[in-house]
């Protein structure tokens, strides 16, 4: 990062008494009103991905977000044509947490205006330099605890018992999106006055104090405890694999193996044991999630089919019932063959 | 979203397979057609209003935030969806189901594994037409979300023009032009990428999927109960995608925690009840261990 002689942290909005000038001194200064920090938060906050693409990625929206800022600051055509180039160029961060990185900007560009020895490299190396852990923190917060948190709650209160139709209460999605957005709208409006506040230096320190962290650990543990509640509601290995024991005096008596062997053992084995295998997959072996959907469908697909069609429906699939959801109210007799009436 | 990537052989191949697979059911589907009566009809009407949400998931006009983090979602899509059809309640279902798979979705770089809007918007309506429950459901938006990968690499791409369009504003020191060219020509650009695609979509498609799933009912039943099983199983890997970010340190046990709590509690999971021992769990943890090997290390893996 460049060398920087300038704290842009320091005295930000106050007023026209303090002269920070000192060289160039051309006519009087400019200060912006909370109300311009506040129209580029919301250009940003609306528009950050209007124009999303390959080769500037958030750059133009950079750019809208920094308009009324330009317009305010910068009088000469020189100025503005040199303003908006600089803030045409590559960008791109996680928009909420990330505009912590356009407060710090708007303040060292207020500064800049008012003569303060701040060149484009300068900007530039907080951009870029701050734009890449941003990024990575602030997916881990919004995309990665928050939104699967309210999700979780939102899919958890919508779907009701999976099994059941017409069981679920829409109003979880409803709580869903209020909380999401109430949330994200409040995260990002304080991110982006924080880094204007503080400046560039304050950034880095806040960064570096250990508040995300202890908030992501926090988010962690409310993350984990989620996920296996819903791992226990919606993932379903149907391995209800029947034999029928004779018990003497045409007697047959039904073992299933999923629920009188596995689930005997260790309860509720095989949901949790594919949630940890797929984790796994993914995660430590690189498998591709699209390759690891191809091979659950063909499982489940492979597991339905009709191979013994002398055998009820429902039972006719591969291995008896392998895989077959459990027929009947109370989940037992898959495929116990039919007593000879 | 630090990450650029190819969207690698699978995608490719994945977008491919589920194109050729709708196709042939659209050129297939009247041939199979049986007299059936249909759950859900889709007009013009509802098919354009789930072509315009979708087209809104993608926009900047709910605050952005209410976009990406709101109608983008398939359980707020869903919810959409069944108010349109006439069922918001198994219009919600079916979102949510859905958007089970992609409880761990995060857009890093400009690279998405599918489009979950799609899947919500598109996917629920076609559920909702062919009469499908919730499980069965997840497979048909699967299929349908790798489709919206080709809509969001081709807005990617193009959307570059309008940045040279900025610039050129830049060049005359036109303030009001450059913000214009962030906004005004890549969304109407959108508005045609991606609201005319949905429309069709429903419009054409629900039908197509009546049929099919009649025919199936009747001469291969086991298709529909493969749905069924997949529906049980794909859910896993929404959560495995999830867990890349916060299965890891110290935090590890709780995962075990929540799953066997449920356990305990049988058939009748409280999640609101969970999240609230997660949270006095979480406040006991970081007083007492502090924020030990559960840095922010962003979007890996």
């Amino acid at each position: 990062m460049t060398e920087m002689t300038q704290d842009p942290g320091s005295g930000m909005g106050t007023g026209m008494g303090t002269d920070t000038g000192g060289g160039m001194g051309e006519g009087p200064k400019v200060s912006l009103t909370r109300g311009d920090v506040q129209r580029a938060f919301w250009l940003w906050t609306f528009f950050s991905h209007a124009n999303y693409n390959y080769e500037r990625l958030q750059g133009t929206a950079f750019a809208q977000a920094m308009a009324p800022i330009i317009r305010k600051l910068y009088k000469t055509p020189e100025d503005i044509k040199a303003a908006l180039k600089r803030h045409l160029v590559f960008f791109n961060t996680e928009p909420n947490v990330g505009g912590i990185i356009h407060g710090a900007v708007i303040a060292m560009e207020e500064q800049r205006a008012n003569g303060a020895d701040i060149d484009d490299d300068a900007i530039n190396s907080v951009k870029s330099g701050l734009m890449g852990p941003l990024a990575g923190i602030g997916d881990s917060i919004s995309q990665g605890t928050i939104t699967p948190i309210l999700l979780t709650l939102g899919i958890g209160i919508a779907a009701g018992d999976a099994t059941i139709s017409g069981d679920g209460n829409p109003l979880g999605a409803v709580i869903y999106f209020v909380l999401e957005v109430a949330i994200m709208v409040a995260l990002a409006y304080f991110f982006w006055m924080q880094g204007y506040d503080r400046g560039r230096v304050g950034v880095i320190e806040m960064l570096r104090s250990g508040t995300l962290d202890r908030f992501l650990t926090g988010a962690g543990v409310l993350g984990n405890m989620v996920m296996g509640a819903l791992t226990f509601q919606f993932v379903h290995v149907y391995l209800t694999w029947h034999f029928g024991i004779s018990a003497g005096g045409g007697n047959v008596t039904d073992f299933d193996l999923n629920r009188d062997l596995l689930n005997a053992m260790v309860p509720g084995l095989l949901p949790l044991g594919l949630v940890l295998l797929c984790w796994w997959l993914i995660a430590r072996r690189r498998m591709s999630p699209l390759w690891l959907l191809a091979i659950l469908v063909v499982v489940a697909m492979v597991g339905a089919y009709p191979i013994f069609t002398d055998q009820p429906f429902g039972c006719e699939s591969i291995l008896n019932a392998f895989f077959q959801p459990a027929y009947g109210a109370d989940g037992a007799l898959g495929c116990v063959p039919a007593p000879a009436t | 979203m630090t990450r650029m990537q190819d969207p690698g052989p699978a995608a490719k191949v994945a977008a491919l397979v589920s194109l050729g697979v709708l196709g042939a059911l659209v050129f297939a589907g009247p041939v199979l057609a049986q007299d059936g009566t249909p759950n859900v009809t889709a007009g013009l009407l509802e098919a354009s209003l789930v072509g315009l949400g979708y087209y809104l998931s993608n926009s900047p006009w709910l605050i952005g935030i209410g976009g990406f983090f709101g109608l983008y979602r398939p359980l707020v899509a869903g919810l959409l969806v069944g108010i349109i059809f006439g069922d918001p309640v198994k219009g919600a279902e079916i979102g949510a189901a859905i958007n089970l798979l992609y409880i761990g979705f995060i857009s890093a770089g400009g690279s998405i594994p599918a489009d979950p809007s799609v899947a919500g918007w598109v996917g629920t309506a076609l559920a909702l037409a062919g009469g499908l429950d919730a499980a069965a459901g997840i497979a048909l938006g699967v299929a349908v979300g790798l489709l919206g990968t080709i809509i969001f690499f081709t807005r990617m791409s193009v959307d570059a023009v309008f940045a040279h369009w900025a610039d050129a504003r830049a060049e005359q020191g036109d303030i009001s032009g450059v913000a214009r060219m962030n906004w005004l020509p890549p969304q109407i650009f959108l508005f045609i990428i991606s609201f005319f695609p949905a429309t069709v979509a429903v419009y054409a498609g629900a039908p197509v999927v009546q049929d099919w799933i009649t025919w199936l009912n009747t001469n291969a039943p086991w298709v529909l109960k493969g749905f069924e099983i997949a529906g049980g199983l794909l859910p896993a890997i929404g959560i495995a995608l999830n867990m890349r970010f916060i299965f890891r340190g110290t935090v590890i046990p709780y995962f075990f925690i929540g799953y066997y709590v449920s356990v305990l509690s049988g058939g009748g999971v409280n999640i609101v009840a969970i999240a609230i021992i997660g949270l006095a769990l979480a406040a006991l943890h970081v007083t007492f261990l502090g924020a030990r090997d559960m840095g922010p290390k962003g979007a890996e893996a």
